[in-house]
């Protein structure tokens, strides 16, 4: 948010540029040819700075694998208390994600970070700062409560009957959910889990919020130093992180496709 | 609920009985603050008769003297006056963060069911819609505010009419964005529901002589649009979470508010939980009244069969 | 039976799907007031060819003319076609949103252009007329299949239309409700409403129909009275699949 204000006072020179690289455009047209937006020479700072911009990006992939996987680490049994849960544990569950759910991340990504004030995290080989731990925490948890509804969704699906038969063959009420039912459950979430997936990529450049040096903040620390480049920086972050969900999206499509039960419900 | 003549067992009649009395606060705690808001921006747009514009409703050094002469709350006394102290503010940046939402919400849906429309029905505008629909679900919000108030700087560009309307003409840049970005949503959710209506609906509007477009406009339509109430009920509800990403764009709504006072104050813990509740009543009364929407416009066996 | 001046004139009429030929030289014709049906085994394009009369489906070769009009003309104004000409759906296709006079009054509101109650009005009529005077105000999903189905048969009179197109009106019913739906039928035939019709129902068709016509694998086997087809059919096919249909009864 600190960041905001400059912005604002840098945002007023890039229509101006803009306006200038027309003119340009005119006067060195096999040199802005290329470009159908902006200007040459800002292509260059963006492109200059593309290393800078990979690192951001490498950090929003991270950010998104770990809090995709805290998510369903916590989602997946949340969503199964929802189901098969009863008494305290289900409402305990339930009131939390209606609270994640109902909060902007942005809201959460505060209170993780200056509420709970996550300490700084010591691997050894690593350390994670407060800012990341908080953003995983923030973002997972509340992915987490997505998850559980999804999961929630998929395993109320699976018909009774299902459960019945495994009980009936000797399994326990557990071993039936985990040997019939979970199996069954998670490829029907993959439709849904495609979507979260893609939210929390896109949401990680809410991070920003925190001061977190992934895609976002760091393109938002270049056109701070090149105002004329607002443009060209915010458009070559786009198009990264709309390769990134594209990418992600067909991937998941590929493992629905691959273990997509045959013959399966059409769901 | 379709078991409901069966006689209740105890435990039933209790977890109901709790049930109503849960209902009963939850209304009790939405009137509070709906009750508060409207009181609250009655009183500024009129000069304020009740209380001087900028002051609270109550007074909060009369809340702390209360709550402290409570053993037991007498701890959260100073905390619970700071938060009366900032009411005035949360309730000015509330009725920015509903505007928003609500405005960019009826237009992103303008938008959003010829985008829909013309995916099912349309050759080359299907392709048009899908790429549009594909873009805009592919980035961030945040970097779409961006291009919109730091790239394009429209900003400086509201054009007069529109201009004034509110302090700060960034809002038309902020609804202009979730416009833009809920019309993609909004139109992914409609042609889910728009494929949804079978095919011999439109064959009969064809068949007694309405055009394809009438067929669409008077069969399809009225159908598809109350299947997808509940997604876009969802839909709603993230408008409302995502709105906060204006703050980032120095858009004075309920966020920004908040995290300003938080900045010059470090009384972090206090605004964030407080405006982490104000949020959460929003979005509980946008489901509640969606609800009681899709209960109203509900037709016997339209959609009866559908699990959503 | 093949003087010029034949109200319905279908000559020559071939449609492909692909590579698949599922109506091939396709010829009857029928006067004002005549009841046609066409009867054949599934598949063999009856209801394709009673689509093709609405351009609900497009034959490729041939002529249709009706009232002395080139119906696959291009410059054919499909809606005023269908205007005037009602149809009936195997699968009643009722609008699900609309209660049984929302269905009927939605063609004479936004077609023929009749204010909301000029419009209320006419489909109470046409309900009445086919029995469902006191179920005006149901939505489809309340009614039963035969409701359904005289639902539909009203959608299609209240466009006052000058041919009914009847496609497998019982198929889809319940055996206990298909006599509803037949005697509001012949109530029709007795009003004189020119009517052509795909049904398995033999009874019917013998009952009412002034020429069957036989279609097998896209082509007119036979057609005829009913007496001479039920009676005496020429064709030896024709014999083959009416004794079927008669173990089947």
């Amino acid at each position: 948010m600190s960041a905001a204000g400059s912005l604002a006072l840098a945002a007023s020179g890039s229509l101006g540029a803009l306006a200038s690289g027309a003119v340009s455009a005119a006067a060195h047209p096999a040199a802005s040819a290329v470009w159908l937006v902006g200007e040459g020479a800002d292509w260059g700072f963006v492109l200059r700075n593309a290393d800078y911009l990979a690192g951001g990006a490498l950090l929003t992939v991270g950010l998104t694998a770990a809090s995709i996987l805290l998510g369903f680490l916590v989602g997946f049994p949340a969503g199964a208390v929802e189901v098969y849960g009863g008494g305290l544990p289900k409402r305990l569950v339930g009131g939390a994600g209606v609270v994640l759910r109902g909060t902007p991340i942005v809201v959460i990504l505060l209170v993780m970070y200056f509420v709970i004030g996550v300490p700084q995290v010591n691997l050894g080989v690593a350390s994670i700062s407060p800012a990341v731990s908080a953003g995983i925490l923030g973002l997972g948890l509340r992915s987490a409560a997505y998850q559980s509804q999804i999961f929630r969704a998929t395993l109320a699906s699976v018909d009774d009957g299902q459960l019945e038969a495994g009980r009936s063959v000797g399994l326990s009420r557990f071993e039936a959910i985990r040997y019939v039912v979970v199996p069954q459950a998670l490829r029907r979430s993959i439709p849904g889990f495609q979507n979260e997936f893609t939210i929390v990529l896109k949401d990680t450049s809410i991070v920003f919020a925190i001061g977190l040096a992934e895609l976002l903040t760091r393109g938002a620390d270049l056109f701070t130093q090149r105002t004329t480049a607002v443009l060209e920086v915010i458009l070559f972050i786009s198009a990264i992180y709309f390769v990134l969900t594209f990418a992600t999206n067909r991937a998941l499509d590929y493992l629905g496709t691959r273990y997509a039960i045959p013959e399966g419900e059409s769901v | 609920m379709a078991g409901a003549t069966r006689p209740q067992t105890v435990a039933e009649r209790a977890a109901d009985a709790e049930a109503s009395a849960g209902r009963i606060l939850l209304v009790a705690a939405g009137a509070l603050f709906w009750g508060w808001l409207v009181v609250s921006w009655v009183n500024r747009w009129l000069g304020g008769p009740l209380v001087p514009v900028g002051d609270p409703l109550v007074s909060p050094a009369a809340v702390e003297a209360a709550l402290g002469a409570v053993p037991v709350l007498a701890a959260v006394a100073a905390d619970a006056a700071f938060v009366i102290e900032l009411t005035p503010v949360l309730a000015q940046g509330t009725w920015l963060t509903v505007v928003i939402t609500g405005v960019s919400l009826v237009c992103g849906f303008v938008i959003a069911v010829p985008l829909a429309v013309a995916r099912v029905y349309g050759r080359f505008s299907a392709w048009l819609s899908l790429g549009y629909t594909e873009l805009l679900r592919g980035t961030p919000l945040l970097a779409q505010l961006f291009v919109l108030y730091y790239g394009l700087n429209l900003a400086s560009y509201v054009p007069g009419a529109l201009s004034g309307v509110f302090a700060r003409d960034v809002v038309w840049v902020a609804i202009l964005g979730f416009t833009l970005n809920g019309a993609a949503y909004q139109a992914e959710y409609i042609r889910g529901a728009v494929e949804s209506v079978d095919e011999g609906q439109i064959t009969a509007g064809r068949a007694i002589g309405l055009s394809k477009v009438e067929s669409i406009y008077h069969v399809v339509l009225p159908q598809a649009l109350r299947y997808a109430i509940p997604s876009w009920t969802n839909e709603f509800v993230y408008l409302i979470k995502y709105s906060s990403l204006a703050g980032f764009i120095t858009v004075p709504e309920l966020y920004y508010r908040a995290d300003q006072v938080a900045t010059d104050t470090f009384r972090y813990t206090a605004i964030f939980l407080v405006l982490g509740v104000m949020y959460l009543a929003l979005v509980l009364t946008a489901s509640k009244v969606m609800e009681r929407v899709d209960a109203s416009v509900a037709i016997p066996g339209l959609g009866a069969d559908r699990d959503r | 039976m093949s003087d010029a001046d034949a109200f319905l004139r279908v000559t020559d009429v071939s449609k492909w799907y692909g590579d698949e030929q599922v109506l091939e030289d396709v010829s009857f014709e029928m006067d004002r007031g005549d009841v046609t049906v066409l009867i054949g085994p599934s598949g063999s394009g009856k209801s394709t060819m009673l689509r093709c009369v609405n351009r609900l489906a497009e034959a490729q070769e041939g002529s249709i003319t009706l009232d002395g009009e080139e119906v696959l003309s291009p410059d054919t104004d499909v809606d005023e076609l269908r205007r005037e000409v009602g149809m009936v759906f195997q699968s009643f296709n009722l609008f699900a949103h609309l209660t049984a006079t929302g269905n009927v009054a939605l063609g004479p509101r936004r077609v023929l252009g009749l204010s909301e109650d000029g419009a209320r009005d006419r489909a109470a009529a046409q309900l009445e007329r086919v029995g469902l005077g006191d179920q005006l105000d149901s939505y489809p999903a309340e009614l039963s299949g035969g409701q359904q189905q005289r639902v539909g048969i009203a959608r299609a009179l209240a466009m006052e239309p000058k041919l009914m197109l009847f496609d497998e009106p019982t198929s889809a019913l319940d055996p206990e409700l298909i006599g509803e739906v037949l005697e509001v039928m012949r109530g029709l035939v007795d009003e004189g409403m020119t009517m052509l019709v795909v049904t398995h129902e033999m009874s019917f068709a013998r009952a009412v129909a002034d020429e069957i016509v036989f279609l097998d694998d896209g082509r007119v086997v036979e057609r005829g009275p009913p007496e001479q087809l039920f009676e005496r059919p020429e064709k030896e096919r024709t014999g083959r699949f009416l004794e079927r249909i008669a173990s089947h009864d």
